[in-house]
């Protein structure tokens, strides 16, 4: 605790993550405005910002602060699914993997080699067609897209402590192969995947937002960030520039913070999957791709 | 050597079709028939069924799979309904002018990234570093597509400075098509005017194409020069009496500057291959454009050739880049199977 607040980046954006996720939580019952068309009147609509309506309003007289906070709510919840699912699922692959090796091995690095090759905006969209459009296909997609990064950094930790003395020590006293993985090399990737959650939360959110511009994430009456920048596009060349301009700050301090958390956490704990070259990390692959879907 | 290269070739090529599978199965699971989009709601049965044979509908799944994959190494990579025509003439126009911004972008980005990196270790220059620090940070957490609105907004639309969507203004003509660059095109030309013209409206899109990518890589090189400013190698290098600009470029930048160029590599790969999000903003006629109305139309065919040219593209940039390493650092040349 002292040392995060020693860091001066790090309390910021992790106090700017916590107020947005305040507002998420508390924000649509404190600001109680309709979101949606019915309630709201299209005699308000596309007012600037006021003292009555903080953020404006949008073409259908929404109140474009209460859609904001909405659209809090779902790019964090959206987050933080991702990062679970993606998590467990590439985690678990990558412990496997690299424990066991061999044909297993091979295979799952095979097959994440065809996801990494895949243009992960093309296969989000792919799901979302398939699946039809809505917020949760979108999720799918971006998780399909995020997994192959986590299995490959969490993979080549393990290789690298499976080969450390402790391990080696605990194997020679006789515990079995799954004690020694679950209690002495799986707590070891913890900050690896502390620090690839971060950066896979931020990913998450912006491609969402990025699915929902290009009208393949949530559908267009959803108080979605990446929806209500498409739908103030065309407003804000006549100069209502409040429709687009505010969830685009959304997305831009989440993503930011969620980037300077992983950034800093990065340089407190010294994952073990950074320092020497290592033959099985592929010195390419970055920790998630920086065009990505958003592209 | 030979067995290492063979093992990555082998495996990007398996990379490659376990792609173009995917792709197939994709493209085929998403609801909605292929032959009735074509021909709208007021096509006849008799229609119908003649056009799913003449598309090989009717055959079972892996003897489709297989005839789109002889016909596509053939360059014969179907047609495009909604655009009624043939989609490998098609995507070849189209990536001319991908290929123009992402060479822009990708120029953009790798000269600023690399010099920023430079300037802000060697002077350590703290305002400075501040300003690229905290630029990077932004350009890594924003989404392309609203940076593009707001350049759009104010620097097009408020200041005048740039102009807005698409690759000419309204009364400049497009250059006689020759390498479908209009820069270049323009200029072979000998027409001045058409050039600026054409500059001028690469400059914003190549902007916000490249800043996400420039970002990373000033925050890769950066992190990099500061590793290797702190080993033992350049301390000795200085020690022996080389000067700190020379140990600077001669040591450091060298050591420091591989991770950057792979990454480098890969980034370039991808934005050659067109920028979905800011191509529709752009109103850019690019193949990203064309996928995303591909996707919406449901508009197979574009969707799957583009799908299997990035696949092809990313693969192959990255086991060039995996031998590459493999010729330059011998320690990596062991695990074929690694990868």
């Amino acid at each position: 605790m002292k040392h995060v607040l020693r860091d001066r980046a790090l309390s910021i954006a992790l106090a700017v993550l916590s107020v947005v996720a305040v507002a998420a939580i508390i924000g649509p019952w404190i600001w109680d405005k309709p979101v949606n068309a019915t309630g709201s009147s299209l005699l308000d609509s596309r007012l600037a910002p006021s003292w009555a309506h903080p953020f404006g309003t949008d073409q259908s007289g929404r109140d474009v602060l209460a859609r904001f906070l909405s659209g809090a709510r779902i790019s964090l919840l959206a987050g933080v699914i991702a990062v679970i699912t993606g998590g467990l699922i590439g985690g678990a692959l990558g412990v496997i993997s690299g424990a066991r090796r061999g044909w297993f091995d091979t295979v799952v690095m095979r097959l994440l080699d065809i996801v990494l090759a895949f243009p992960p905006l093309i296969l989000a969209m792919g799901i979302a067609t398939a699946r039809g459009p809505g917020v949760t296909s979108a999720v799918i997609g971006i998780v399909l897209t995020t997994i192959p990064y986590f299995t490959r950094l969490v993979r080549s930790d393990v290789v690298k402590i499976n080969a450390l003395p402790h391990v080696e020590s605990s194997r020679a006293m006789g515990a079995s192969e799954r004690r020694t993985l679950l209690r002495h090399v799986v707590p070891h990737t913890a900050s690896t995947m502390l620090v690839q959650s971060a950066s896979v939360f931020g990913y998450t959110v912006l491609s969402l937002a990025a699915l929902g511009f290009v009208g393949l994430g949530a559908d267009a009456n959803t108080p979605e960030w990446g929806v209500m920048i498409t739908k103030g596009q065309s407003e804000m060349l006549n100069g209502n520039w409040w429709m687009a301009t505010f969830p685009g700050i959304g997305l831009l301090l989440v993503c930011t913070a969620a980037n300077v958390v992983a950034d800093r956490v990065r340089v407190h704990l010294h994952s073990p999957a950074e320092g020497a070259a290592d033959p099985d990390v592929p010195v390419s692959i970055p920790s998630i791709s920086p065009i990505g879907v958003s592209g | 050597m030979k067995r290492f290269i063979l093992t990555k070739l082998l495996g990007a090529l398996a990379a490659v079709i376990g792609a173009s599978i995917l792709a197939f199965i994709l493209m085929r699971i998403i609801p909605g028939d292929p032959a009735r989009l074509q021909l709208g709601p007021a096509a006849t049965d008799e229609a119908l069924r003649g056009l799913r044979r003449e598309m090989g509908l009717d055959q079972p799944m892996w003897k489709q799979y297989w005839i789109y994959m002889t016909d596509f190494i053939q360059g014969d990579w179907g047609r495009s309904f909604k655009f009624g025509q043939r989609v490998f003439p098609l995507m070849r126009s189209r990536f001319a002018a991908s290929v123009e911004l992402g060479i822009t972008a990708f120029v953009l980005a790798f000269v600023g990234a690399t010099a920023a990196a430079v300037l802000t270790t060697y002077r350590r220059n703290k305002p400075l570093e501040k300003v690229a620090n905290g630029t990077a940070h932004i350009g890594l957490g924003t989404p392309p597509f609203w940076i593009g609105l707001i350049l759009l907004l104010l620097v097009s639309q408020k200041l005048g400075i740039f102009p807005g969507p698409g690759r000419l203004d309204a009364e400049v003509a497009a250059p006689n098509k020759i390498t479908g660059f209009y820069t270049i095109d323009f200029l072979l030309a000998g027409d001045i005017r058409g050039f600026l013209d054409a500059v001028h409206h690469l400059v914003l899109p190549a902007i916000t194409l490249g800043l996400a990518p420039g970002a990373f890589l000033y925050r890769l090189f950066r992190a990099n020069l500061l590793d290797v400013a702190d080993s033992p190698f350049l301390l000795v290098a200085r020690m022996k009496g080389v000067g700190r600009l020379r140990a600077f470029v001669r040591h450091a930048v060298p050591n420091a500057f591989l991770p950057t160029l792979t990454a480098s590599g890969l980034l370039f790969g991808q934005m050659l291959g067109g920028s979905v999000l800011i191509e529709e903003l752009f109103n850019w006629p690019g193949v990203g454009a064309a996928v995303t109305s591909g996707i919406r139309t449901q508009d197979f065919s574009v969707v799957q050739a583009f799908i299997l040219i990035s696949a092809l593209m990313y693969v192959v940039i990255s086991a060039l880049i995996d031998v590459l390493y493999g010729v330059i650092d011998p320690r990596l040349r062991g695990q074929g199977s690694g990868r």
